[in-house]
């Protein structure tokens, strides 16, 4: 029986998708008409919670939730007011102050899903941290930044008192730990993180007081708020697991580092817990999703693991996060989240109110059942558009040189622009986006500080099929075949190119291109849609054998510290616009290929920006993106869009949720909004 | 008879050692491996991962050697009873799979139960009455059961118990017993939760099964030996269930050697579809993250399942047909 049900199997693995497309196009088409009328509900404004940082404002005495009242009671805790210590980090919740307990409930989709967690409990647990606009880095877990030596130099000052989660203080001597023990550690740290460096000189960490750390450079680094307050190797214990941070617990690491215990000893431990090597430890021990023993700094923190069913947080009792009455947050005393391997169970789930607050995995092509079902789940749905201006671009490879006729192309600016004047973006906005996104060039949101001016968003990013083919026709491409489709210029019949995109992620790249497939006929380019299985295209992309690649630029407002979709900058990309250019990038021009001086001088202008004023920088932000704009390396397609984790769904008992918040990796949304001050009402 | 077990057990170790090979060999097929499946992970999620720490992870999980030396890396854990640690759950494999191997046991055996319980039956009546409306209708609902992929039923299924019976969705066990240590409480909770996924797995397979028996049986009533019990003048059901029905059961027995594997792997796009907490998910997911010692360990074990299985049908097949004799070569 089982022969025919196993090639059953494997044949249906590929058509599931199909399946689950078919009954999500059907129930577009049944609910369009009311959603039309809701967009405008669905997108409300943006706000979010304040960071008091006027001591004069701050609480004077604390208050704890009833559990950990009755440990104090118990003897098993110290008091409140010592746990928090004498320099609370305050926040002003949205809308009221809010009352104790209650569990959180939500999806995630295994061990590799730990940025769930991250988003959602540590709190954010960076030394900066946004303001809920993702403008500003404010002070976080430390209570200042003081720029000294024009930029060379940097006090981070520590709250007194703060405490680990296990109840032991945090200080000074935690940096000096990670600096000298973990991240100059080469087996934990084999190469160093471009987050501590400065025009590639890495800098230094120095113990000043036991409540006052120096960051040294050996030129100014302008930036470093920034990289503190964003998802970077210095934003909090995220990146721990694999040795960075900014900061360890040393008082718990110490006992799995050689340099504190003898050989023998940690050869025992590391054959004891059975790891393959004293490295595989002791990463796994500093692993915030995966050791429960873990001592933190976050909100909430990890009770089971993220490796089971269940990973379970749970309050931590010595939270430095307090609101404007003095209650020590977070408000909810768990966070359980469920694992569901399969997007369609988890949406479903979402769909029948299981979840409290979900807004990770939720698809926008759902949106429809979820606007159905609000009221018998219980929930609100909003929308988060994100800042940035592409939920879908697509790269042109500008080393791609398998067939130097397409390279030639590719390299063309007109041939570039031509294609993207191609594009019908509202047909695709109101097909895949059901009108929520904005066609756009790649630039961000029009109250992004780096904007460079409005005359930008439709730059090259409007549809003109006119002009696209007087373009086409006057660089050497007005030779067309009998079926329309324009002719090589070397002679070897029809100039097609390939888009290589991914399936089942959250934009449905595949049905996109294929729809541009259809509009780029008009221009008479040819394109080939070819979806990869995901290592395939990056062994592609590595191999520079891509020719186009659809993406999302998400993460690209703020453009210095998430750099990746604005020029070619990781090697490692599902999606590439020159893999050489980024080996010529990182190599100060010592390997890879020069790029073209307009690619040269975005470059330049970004890796400068490092270094000078805030005033200065954002002057040099805006010319990159208009460089972006004018020689479109990457086509814009939709953006500001709620694709890409913007669409949320929260209870409508629980408080303090805004009515739109900025999404992004870096504001690891939602924390940007501090879950710590979410209640259930 | 047991110098036959003898030799087949012999060779079946053998097979083993060779799907081992096997299995570790065609694991490494695809591009890329672990590191590049997690880097396109994080991609997916909006993270970067640099090509230095990608270095980092492939020395420190030993991706960069040969794959014989991976592979006598991974055998020397396994003749230890050790089968690695999972590169994406970073626990021991025998613990990921554990957790989940006897869930799947119970959730597999409901089904095979099903099938039975509805194909022997169903089976026998269609033979015996041949062309009959019943037979008709068995049939009718049998081709249709085959062709429905069970994934598409599953996903129906659970839609219309959210939105007609509010049920949970997918799982087996409701949140709040998720975690909860065994007990009666649970058990029950595990009962309720079976029925659904047992009769989805159950379905195409039950509408094999009653074509098969039907097929097998009507062959053999139209043998010389019914129609000789009949003129003795035993009655109908024993004449039917004594002689032919046993005959007709060989393939059931030749099946097993494919049953117990699937036992313990379970549907794997049904049981992702439900959101089943059993082994087929967790060998699709460690095929495509490239996690090889868990992928690895879970075709081993469906390996032995098989040669284990193949035995018993082959011993069993001797014992139900007496036609069937061990040759002396």
């Amino acid at each position: 029986m089982t022969e025919l049900r196993r090639t059953l199997r494997l044949r249906t693995l590929r058509s599931r998708l199909t399946a689950a497309l078919v009954v999500g196009a059907l129930s577009v088409v049944i609910a369009a008409g009311a959603l039309a009328q809701s967009k405008s509900a669905l997108i409300g404004k943006l706000e979010g919670p304040e960071v008091i940082t006027d001591p004069a404002k701050f609480p004077k005495t604390f208050k704890e939730a009833p559990q950990l009242a009755e440990q104090v009671k118990a003897g098993k805790l110290p008091p409140v007011a010592e746990r928090i210590g004498q320099d609370p980090l305050v926040i002003k919740p949205l809308q009221s102050i809010g009352k104790y307990g209650g569990t959180w409930r939500g999806g995630f989709t295994g061990p590799a899903d730990f940025w769930n967690g991250f988003r959602c409990c540590s709190g954010p647990d960076h030394l900066m941290f946004w303001d809920y606009t993702g403008d500003k880095a404010m002070p976080n877990l430390a209570k200042g930044l003081e720029m000294q030596d024009g930029g060379r130099s940097w006090l981070l000052h520590l709250r007194r008192g703060m405490k680990w989660s296990d109840g032991k203080p945090f200080t000074a001597d935690d940096f000096v730990f990670w600096f000298e023990d973990v991240y100059r550690n080469k087996d934990l740290v084999p190469t160093p993180s471009a987050a501590m460096a400065i025009n590639g000189k890495q800098g230094a960490i120095e113990k000043v007081d036991t409540h006052t750390v120096r960051f040294k450079f050996p030129e100014p680094y302008y930036m470093l708020p920034d990289v503190l307050a964003g998802s970077t190797d210095l934003g909090g214990q995220w990146s721990a697991y694999r040795g960075l941070g900014g900061f360890a617990p040393a008082h718990y690491l110490k006992q799995f580092h050689p340099k504190y215990v003898s050989q023998g000893e940690l050869d025992k431990k590391v054959k004891d817990e059975k790891f393959d090597s004293w490295v595989r430890m002791f990463l796994f021990k500093n692993d915030w999703a995966l050791n429960p023993e873990l001592p933190v700094l976050s909100a909430w923190k990890t009770v089971t693991p993220i490796n089971t069913p269940t990973w379970t947080l749970e309050r931590n009792p010595y939270s430095v996060f307090v609101d404007t009455a003095g209650n020590q947050l977070p408000y909810i005393d768990r966070v359980v989240l469920t694992l569901a391997e399969n997007l369609e169970v988890l949406n479903l789930r979402a769909v029948a109110g299981e979840y409290d607050f979900q807004q990770r995995h939720i698809d926008l092509g759902k949106l429809p059942v979820f606007i159905e079902n609000q009221a018998r789940g219980g929930y609100k749905v909003y929308l988060d558009p994100g800042d940035y201006g592409g939920d879908m671009i697509i790269k042109f490879n500008l080393n791609y040189d398998a067939d130097p006729e397409i390279a030639k192309w590719f390299n063309t600016a007109d041939f570039r622009r031509a294609l993207a004047l191609g594009i019908d973006r509202d047909q695709i906005n109101e097909t895949f986006w059901l009108g929520t996104g904005t066609p756009s060039s790649v630039v961000p949101a029009d109250n992004n500080k780096y904007n460079p001016g409005p005359q930008y968003r439709k730059m090259w990013a409007t549809l003109d099929v006119r002009k696209a083919n007087e373009m086409l026709d006057k660089i050497g491409l007005a030779k067309k075949d009998a079926q329309g489709y324009r002719l090589r210029a070397d002679g070897k019949g029809r100039l097609r190119i390939e888009i290589m995109t991914l399936g089942g992620q959250f934009v449905q790249y595949t049905q996109i291109s294929e729809m541009i497939r259809e509009q780029w006929k008009k221009i008479g380019i040819d394109l080939q849609v070819q979806e990869v299985e995901r290592s395939l295209a990056l062994k592609r992309t590595a191999a520079n054998e891509q020719q186009l690649g659809a993406w999302n630029n998400d993460g690209s407002e703020h453009l210095f510290t998430f750099p990746l979709h604005v020029f070619p900058f990781e090697l490692a990309a599902v999606a590439s616009s020159g893999p050489l250019y980024v080996k010529w990038f990182h190599s100060a021009g010592a390997q890879g290929k020069e790029p073209e001086p307009r690619m040269k001088e975005l470059m330049e202008k970004w890796k400068k920006a490092f270094g000078v004023p805030e005033k200065e920088r954002i002057q040099l932000g805006k010319d990159v993106w208009k460089i972006a704009a004018e020689e479109v390396y990457i086509i814009g397609v939709i953006g500001m869009g709620p694709a890409s984790m913007g669409v949320r769904v929260v209870k409508t008992n629980m408080g303090n949720i805004p009515s739109r918040q900025y999404n992004s990796p870096d504001g690891k949304t939602p924390g940007i909004s501090r879950p710590v001050t979410f209640y259930w009402k | 008879m047991l110098a036959y077990i003898g030799r087949r057990a012999l060779l079946a170790v053998f097979t083993v050692w060779a799907i081992s090979m096997l299995a570790f060999a065609i694991i490494q097929l695809p591009p890329g491996d672990y590191v590049s499946s997690y880097i396109a992970q994080m991609a997916a999620m909006g993270s970067v991962v640099s090509d230095e720490e990608a270095q980092n992870l492939r020395i420190q999980y030993g991706l960069g050697q040969p794959i014989y030396v991976q592979y006598l890396k991974w055998m020397k854990l396994v003749v230890q009873g050790n089968f690695g640690t999972s590169m994406e759950w970073k626990r021991p494999v025998t613990e990921v799979i554990g957790d989940r191997l006897w869930l799947t046991v119970v959730v597999s055996v409901a089904a095979l139960i099903l099938t039975w319980v509805l194909a022997l039956p169903i089976g026998i009546y269609s033979a015996v009455r041949q062309y009959s409306v019943g037979d008709y209708v068995a049939t009718f609902i049998g081709f249709i059961g085959l062709a429905v992929p069970n994934f598409l039923l599953a996903l129906v299924i659970l839609y219309l118990g959210f939105v007609f019976f509010n049920a949970h969705i997918g799982g087996l066990f409701s949140p709040e017993l998720q975690d909860a240590p065994w007990s009666a409480a649970k058990v029950w909770d595990l009962l309720k939760h079976l029925p659904i996924p047992a009769l989805i797995l159950g379905l195409a397979g039950t509408a094999q099964q009653i074509r098969i028996m039907r097929a097998n049986l009507l062959d053999e009533l139209r043998k010389p030996y019914v129609v000789t019990a009949r003129s003795k003048g035993l009655s109908e059901s024993r004449v039917i269930l004594k002689y032919p029905v046993r005959v007709a059961l060989n393939p059931f027995a030749s099946t097993i050697g494919y049953t117990l594997p699937y036992i313990v792997s379970g549907s794997i796009i049904v049981s992702l579809v439900l959101g089943l907490p059993t082994v087929g998910p967790l060998l699709l997911k460690a095929l495509i993250a490239q996690d090889m010692f868990l992928a690895g360990t879970i075709v081993l074990l469906l390996g032995v399942m098989t040669v284990i299985g193949t035995l018993i049908s082959d011993v069993l097949l001797v014992w139900i047909d007496p036609r069937i004799r061990l040759e002396d070569t």
